[in-house]
């Protein structure tokens, strides 16, 4: 049985202006400590994708077709309360610009303890405080004690998603889904939180929805390799599979 | 229908709204529903007029501020909150002691110089924004001169915030018209207007006149409320991003 | 980093007494160069029995040939020593006619701006939580028509519905005669009063709570929030409104002058004794030592409360905060 699967999923938005089909019946499915990249033009539906399995989607955006199953059971029609008890547990989610995904009126330590006490709402405040330690350390933050009292304007980019990244792994999720994660990151701190996505897999044994427009991306750090476009999927396969048919068809072209 | 409206009617005083005065009668005999008439037109004078001195004062005195180095900046910004912290009544006596009488156009000229501090310290902030911003960085690059760069890039950008302040400040100066006049420091009794209009409901409450208080004062929120509408439709939709808040299960199978 | 703290104390200090003495010039300018003789403000209606060659004597006697700064330095040197001079109208000194009404306006304005801060916030967070839903929008548009009604005839209409028709509050005054500690009876007179007061400010304040707080909700963070499990209210309570709060702070203290100097149009139609009649009556009847003392202690305030705001944003917020400050803020070694 997959950890996750997604069968025939369709999502539209409707705007005054008429509808937009942003997915078109995707299909696929996410084997348990495998981490799967989702590859695509900007606008090809990456996003969406991501958030219509979360259902982080605004208002306006509605599930036509499809099913989302999550470890053998059927999570589409999830309200929002049994949303929010996944959310905090089986799945987590790094965005893309860390600068923006940070509260700026809060210290990170503060974001960081309170997606603690949400997972573990029995912690005391000590206990709380070591393992916010412990997941700055897990992500390669140094002095946590200090850093935990910065504001994240105080935060270079990379020091900000390795935060956003310790409040992801605060729910000890199964699934971490990482939309362009690394996009809005100089090239070598992109290695760097690669490396620390393919160290986090080993420790944790979590999987991994890599949603990337970098090819060099996928390729690094990839098991295997979703191609999407306007909305569909138009391949998934191992990375060696995939690549060798983008490049047999843009030598085709 | 419409009579005089400064005729005072004595053997008809405090009538109640009937077929002969379709609104009533005032205190002094005078026929509210043609006052209501003649008067809208001095109220809405007022408006206008105040309004444009004030804008064409906040526009200035903000771009001016916003576009000049800081030095003189801060001199403008601080003369604006000096008279914002001149209290308005006091301001307003004794520009009316300045420009003498009490007619519609003095007035105006009283309200628009009371009118434009805030106006002019968003003017700035909006001006101080978009100067800052890449396009106009751009534009400079290409050649643009300052007054291109003004009204090609600046102006439009500005202009619909301006102009919703400017409705806005319509509707102020309505309010300040009306406010001064039902207090006795505005219009006197004789100019009919809706506020001097109001000035008579102390001795119609004394007398359960509602018609002299409701009927005028209803025209007034009416005006105002079409005033506001309008603004705010120029403004437009400010923001058409969607939220991420999605309170309620945001995403559920569409059901057929 | 202290010296650097008591300096900018010493610096707003400054900044602030500055402005006061400028505003203080501006506002005796003002009422000397409006009409009407001051020395009505010294006899009042005496001059009218006086000779000519006894008025001229009297204005030489107090200084009122001379320039107006060796009068304002007159009056400056009298306001340090705690004498603002006569009022003409009451015919007391100046300090004890505001005494005695000061209270009256403190408590009409301070519960006013209590009510308003909190309602504000309140029905804001409501409206944004509910946004575009149908609860929000019948606020809005109730909301838009209050901001619509001119304070007074929204009083004029409270006072024919609820003092005239009906009887059941008081229209006019502060307390019954002879009822003056009686609290019960302060309170039902401040009822209809308050409610203008609270009507005519609260939409303005909730819809800058409404749409500031409609920005939060609109960025990225509130997505990383929910991702940890926390509710739509949740987000709003916890993570939102901090970051709508210092801007919310700023404009009530910009709020606190305006609502508190603005309840004269209320106090008139109430016949409320404060210190918003005492400004009207003195503006109408030329009672200048009176409106100069009025007129500062409102400037005054308006001075304090915009400092304060710059100051609470500057503080309160770290975004402001960082920027103005450290620039510095960095761990090394990393």
């Amino acid at each position: 049985m997959d950890l996750l699967e997604v069968e025939n999923l369709s999502v539209s938005f409707y705007r005054p202006e008429g509808e937009i089909e942003a997915l078109k019946k995707v299909s696929f499915s996410l084997r348990e400590g495998e981490i799967l990249a989702v590859m695509g033009e900007t606008g090809c539906g990456k996003s969406v994708l991501c958030k219509s399995i979360l259902k982080l989607l605004p208002d306006i955006a509605k599930i036509k077709t499809g099913h989302i199953i999550v470890r053998g059971e059927e999570i589409t029609d999830y309200t929002e309360r049994q949303m929010r008890e996944l959310r905090g547990s089986f799945f987590s989610m790094v965005f893309q610009n860390p600068m923006t995904a940070l509260n700026p009126c809060m210290s990170v330590g503060e974001q960081i303890a309170e997606a603690v006490r949400l997972r573990q709402p029995g912690l005391s405040g000590k206990e709380r405080q070591q393992r916010v330690a412990e997941l700055m350390h897990l992500v390669g933050l140094d002095h946590p004690g200090e850093r935990a009292r910065q504001y994240p304007y105080q935060l270079s980019g990379g020091m900000a998603q390795r935060c956003v990244i310790a409040i992801a792994l605060a729910a000890q999720p199964s699934v971490l889904f990482a939309d362009e994660a690394t996009t809005a990151l100089d090239v070598t701190v992109q290695a760097q939180i690669l490396d620390l996505f393919l160290e986090l897999r080993e420790k944790t044994g979590m999987s991994i929805v890599l949603v990337t427009h970098n090819p060099g991306v996928a390729a690094r750090a990839a098991d295997r390799v979703a191609l999407m476009k306007n909305g569909e999927l138009t391949g998934i396969g191992d990375v060696e599979e995939i690549f060798e048919e983008i490049i047999h068809r843009q030598n085709f072209i | 229908m419409t009579k005089d409206p400064l005729y005072m009617d004595l053997a008809h005083c405090n009538e109640a709204p009937g077929k002969e005065f379709l609104f009533g009668t005032d205190t002094m005999g005078r026929d509210i529903f043609s006052m209501i008439r003649y008067g809208g037109r001095i109220s809405l004078t007022i408006g206008f007029l105040a309004t444009l001195l004030s804008t064409i004062l906040a526009v200035l005195a903000g771009s001016v501020s916003g576009c000049a180095p800081a030095r003189i900046d801060g001199v403008l910004m601080g003369l604006t909150e000096l008279f914002l912290s001149v209290p308005g009544l006091l301001l307003t006596v004794f520009l009316q002691a300045v420009f003498g009488g009490s007619d519609a156009y003095s007035l105006s000229v009283v309200i628009g110089l009371t009118g434009w501090m805030s106006m002019a310290k968003v003017v700035r902030a909006e001006v101080l924004q978009l100067k800052h911003t890449d396009y106009v960085l751009a534009a400079k690059c290409l050649g643009g001169g300052f007054f291109h760069v003004l009204f090609r890039h600046l102006a439009p950008n500005f202009f619909p915030s301006v102009l919703f302040m400017a409705v806005m400040n319509v509707r102020n100066a309505i309010v300040a018209e009306s406010t001064l006049s039902f207090m006795g420091l505005g219009l006197p009794m004789e100019e009919v207007s809706w506020g001097s209009m109001l000035s008579l409901s102390e001795s119609a409450l004394l007398s359960h006149s509602w018609w002299i208080i409701l009927i005028p004062g209803a025209f007034l929120v009416a005006t105002l409320l079409c005033l506001t509408n309008l603004g705010n439709y120029m403004r437009g939709r400010a923001n058409k991003r969607h939220s991420n808040l999605g309170c309620q299960g945001s995403l559920n199978i569409k059901k057929k | 980093m202290r010296k650097l703290y008591i300096g900018r104390i010493l610096y707003n200090i400054g900044k602030f007494a500055l402005r006061v003495i400028v505003l203080s010039v501006l506002v005796f300018t003002i009422s000397r160069l409006a009409p009407g003789d001051p020395l009505y403000a010294y006899y009042g209606e005496r001059v009218e029995k006086m000779s000519v060659a006894q008025q001229e004597q009297a204005r030489e006697r107090l200084g009122l040939r001379k320039p107006l700064f060796t009068q304002y330095a007159r009056w400056l040197q009298g306001a340090f020593h705690g004498d603002f001079g006569i009022s003409y109208q009451y015919k007391t000194d100046v300090k004890e006619v505001i005494a005695a009404r000061i209270g009256n306006t403190l408590i009409l304005g301070g519960l006013g701006f209590l009510l308003i801060f909190v309602l504000a916030l309140l029905l804001g967070l409501f409206c944004a939580w509910r946004e575009d839903r149908a609860a929000d929008r019948i606020i809005c548009r109730i909301g838009t028509v209050t901001s619509c009604v001119p304070e007074f005839w929204l009083a004029l209409l409270l006072l024919l519905v609820f003092a005239v028709w009906l009887d059941w509050l008081p229209g006019s005054g502060a307390y019954s005669i002879g009822k003056e500690g009686d609290v019960a009876d302060r309170a039902v007179h401040l009822v209809l009063p308050l409610t203008v007061v609270v009507l005519g400010h609260l939409w303005y304040y909730a819809f800058q709570v409404r749409n500031r707080l409609l920005e939060e909700v609109r960025a990225d963070y509130v997505l990383l929030a929910r991702m940890k499990g926390l509710s739509g209210k949740q987000v709003l309570y916890r993570h939102c409104l901090r970051g709508a709060l210092p801007s919310y702070l700023s404009m009530m203290a910009v709020a606190l002058p305006h609502i508190l100097g603005g309840t004269y149009v209320v106090e008139t139609v109430f016949s409320y004794p404060g210190i918003g009649t005492l400004a009207y009556e003195s503006a109408r009847y030329q009672d200048y030592n009176l409106l100069m003392v009025v007129s500062l202690l409102t400037g005054t305030m308006v001075i304090f409360c915009n400092m304060l705001a710059g100051i609470i944003s500057g503080r309160i917020d770290p975004r402001m905060r960082i920027h103005s400050l450290t620039g510095g803020g960095e761990v090394r070694g990393c």
